[in-house]
């Protein structure tokens, strides 16, 4: 049985870049060169990432615009400390929520309600009869399910097993308990193996079809 | 007098389902290593060993979605309206 390892975290994932810093230093001083520079890079990780927080394409390309808006003004308090991609990704994910409390959305509670909680109760006749997941999930699936959880369930599932953030620092993000962060993942990896045992559930979604589309074309590698 | 080593009480699906969000956010990633309550039911319950290996092959295949090849491009639209939108602004904070 494989080891779930830990979150390996974003500097490891995205090491520096070569000319990063350059166009770092010099979009400071406001070249516009440079900035574009930095947009070439790191657009599609910024956009992926709005895409599969919010599940719908126009959302995610406004708030991938606002997030580089925000980082052309902030982008001198940028030091270093960490991969400059890990402190985008942080400033991203802190628009996204933002946007999303502005909506009115609760983050910590919202899947509390839409997902009672005898809905979310583990089953206890699972694995007996239907065949185990592993080696049958292709990615096309698994973006349909993570594009047909609740958003709250979404939201943690996305920062936590797809962008590699603690639970202490989801918990800072989202205003809540690490435990309730570590409970928000449980269920939503839960709602996601009926999901894909159960794939006549799986609805097309506005967002999903931009990244399920792209898996289709990119062979639906597992 | 010889030392037996203790038999772990016995414990229903739902006792052991109720530890997993915290075995998952340990170092073992859902495997009861210091709980032999936890690691007797693993073993001898297969639905629950069942549930387990979904759970962690789910999130293995999670982290696959990271990859750089799998993301996907904005439109070219995002790029013209941020270039608008900049001509506006007054230039970076200090």
């Amino acid at each position: 049985m494989p080891a779930t390892k830990p979150n390996t975290g974003l500097f490891k994932r995205n090491p520096p870049i070569a000319g990063e810093a350059d166009a770092i230093e010099r979009a400071k001083q406001g070249d516009a060169d440079a900035f574009s520079k930095l947009y070439a890079l790191h657009k599609r990780r910024v956009y992926t990432l709005c895409l599969r927080m919010l599940g719908n394409v126009s959302e995610a390309e406004d708030m991938t615009q606002e997030a580089f808006l925000h980082l052309f003004r902030k982008l001198g308090s940028f030091r270093g400390e960490s991969a400059f991609s890990t402190w985008l990704h942080r400033l991203t994910v802190n628009l996204v929520l933002m946007h999303l409390r502005k909506k009115g959305l609760n983050l910590v509670s919202l899947e509390e309600t839409i997902n009672p909680s005898d809905e979310d109760a583990p089953k206890r006749d699972f694995g007996a009869r239907d065949p185990q997941l592993a080696g049958s999930i292709d990615r096309v699936a698994l973006e349909r399910a993570v594009a047909s959880l609740p958003p709250g369930y979404r939201m943690v599932f996305v920062l936590h097993d797809v962008e590699g953030f603690e639970h202490n620092e989801i918990a800072s993000m989202l205003e809540c308990s690490t435990g309730n962060s570590k409970s928000q993942l449980h269920k939503a990896r839960l709602r996601l193996r009926e999901l894909l045992r159960n794939p006549e559930q799986l609805e097309p979604a506005p967002g999903e079809s931009v990244l399920a589309a792209a898996a289709l074309l990119q062979g639906g590698a597992r | 007098m010889s030392e037996t080593k203790p038999i772990p009480p016995e414990m229903s699906c739902a006792e052991f389902q109720e530890h997993l969000p915290e075995l998952f956010a340990g170092p073992d990633g859902g495997l009861p290593k210091s709980d032999p309550s936890l690691e007797l039911h693993l073993k001898t319950c297969a639905n629950c060993a069942a549930l387990v290996r979904d759970l962690q092959y789910i999130a293995e295949q999670a982290r696959q979605l990271m990859e750089p090849a799998h993301d996907v491009d904005p439109s070219d639209q995002v790029w013209a309206n941020i270039q608008n939108k900049l001509k506006e602004d007054p230039g970076p904070e200090a």
